[in-house]
């Protein structure tokens, strides 16, 4: 039953499976957190499946549909109360790609993102995957104008907390 | 070089960086449940349509004991095409809540859903609270102008005990509603208030 759609969608998803990823790195900090919130997206996205039509670009809406679950349908499991450090895991950083000063204000960049609220990350996350404020506005929901206004004072918040 | 340039160069080469989950392992994905808020507002939602049910079932005019004019029996009936049409619209509202949407819509829809099932508890208890009021004092006075032919004080104690448990399972039932609303609203639906108010804030 439904293989055809099963087959199509699971190996749509496994060609764009780096969207849900950065999603999960910007919500989440530990290793099973990111599983669970993976896992969540992938369910509500092939919720969503049968609905989703050819005009829009598959990964647009795995976009709109991974935020939203980060955002609002996600409900945080106890595992992720676990405080296993995030880097440590499956994400380091090799040494020999960056110098040390770089990977350390990586770290204190990621760490900072993690200290914004949930409408901030995804403004931070739009902006790392180059949206336009179009696209920002529908995602959110939000005036572009709005958007813009938000955005800067995000970038103003995130470049505070690394000063500081 | 700025931080945020340096972020959006890191973010740009981070692709190789994440696990590769294969075919099966997303194929086994699919297949589990969620777990999500709307999944379990849809559970706590019909637990507290079945309680509303219940509550008026529990009608006390329905007891054989208490003879009910037949106003509060027409005032009883007349609450059931309300409780379907309140049924209609707590699905019709959950069926519109769409993972596809902006977020803020998606957020008002599911805000919507909920508030159709707080009307809903809001007229179950109103209603239930002035049945279980005007049937406890029906049957108080019926208790008055028997009073007389009862001999001693064990039958109208009796009386005055029933109304009591009466007045103690409403309570228990208010309880246990109150209960699940603060489980509710205390832990699902914080992060999705909070994340609603500031993007209202933004509008404002």
């Amino acid at each position: 039953m439904n293989t055809e759609l099963e087959h199509s969608f699971v190996e749509l998803l496994e060609k764009h499976q780096n969207i849900i990823h950065k999603v999960c790195r910007l919500y989440t900090n530990n290793y099973d957190a990111h599983n669970d919130l993976f896992q969540e997206i992938t369910i509500q996205l092939w919720k969503a499946y049968p609905k989703f039509r050819g005009d829009a670009k598959f990964s647009t809406w795995m976009y709109r549909v991974g935020l939203n679950t980060a955002i609002t349908l996600y409900r945080k499991s106890k595992r992720s109360i676990k405080t296993q450090d995030f880097e440590g895991v499956s994400f380091k950083i090799k040494a020999e790609d960056y110098d040390d000063t770089e990977e350390e204000q990586l770290k204190l960049l990621y760490k900072a993102i993690h200290k914004l609220n949930d409408i901030e990350k995804a403004l931070v996350f739009l902006y790392l995957e180059d949206k336009d404020y179009r696209e920002i506005s529908a995602t959110l929901g939000i005036s572009e104008v709005n958007a813009r206004v938000k955005m800067n004072r995000t970038k103003t918040k995130l470049r505070n907390i690394l000063n500081a | 070089m700025d931080g945020l340039d340096l972020l959006k160069k890191d973010w740009e080469k981070s692709d190789s960086k994440y696990p590769k989950l294969t075919y099966d392992e997303i194929y086994k994905m699919i297949l589990k449940k969620s777990s999500s808020i709307v999944k379990w507002i849809f559970i706590i939602s019909l637990i507290e349509l079945g309680l509303g049910l219940f509550l008026i079932v529990l009608n006390p005019t329905l007891e054989n004991s208490i003879e009910s004019p037949k106003w509060l029996d027409v005032f009883y009936y007349a609450t059931f095409p309300v409780i379907v049409y309140f049924i209609f619209l707590f699905y019709k509202n959950y069926k519109k809540i769409n993972a596809t949407d902006s977020a803020k819509t998606l957020m008002q829809n599911i805000l919507k859903t909920r508030r159709t099932v707080r009307h809903y508890i809001l007229f179950n208890l109103i209603f239930g609270g002035i049945l279980v009021v005007v049937s406890s004092f029906i049957a108080y006075m019926q208790m008055e102008n028997n009073l007389q032919l009862l001999n001693g004080s064990s039958e109208a104690m009796k009386y005055t005990v029933v109304i009591f448990v009466i007045l103690l399972i409403t309570l228990l039932i208010l309880g246990v509603i109150y209960g699940i609303y603060y489980l509710l609203y205390g832990i699902l639906l914080k992060r999705l208030k909070q994340n609603y108010k500031e993007l209202k804030k933004l509008e404002a």
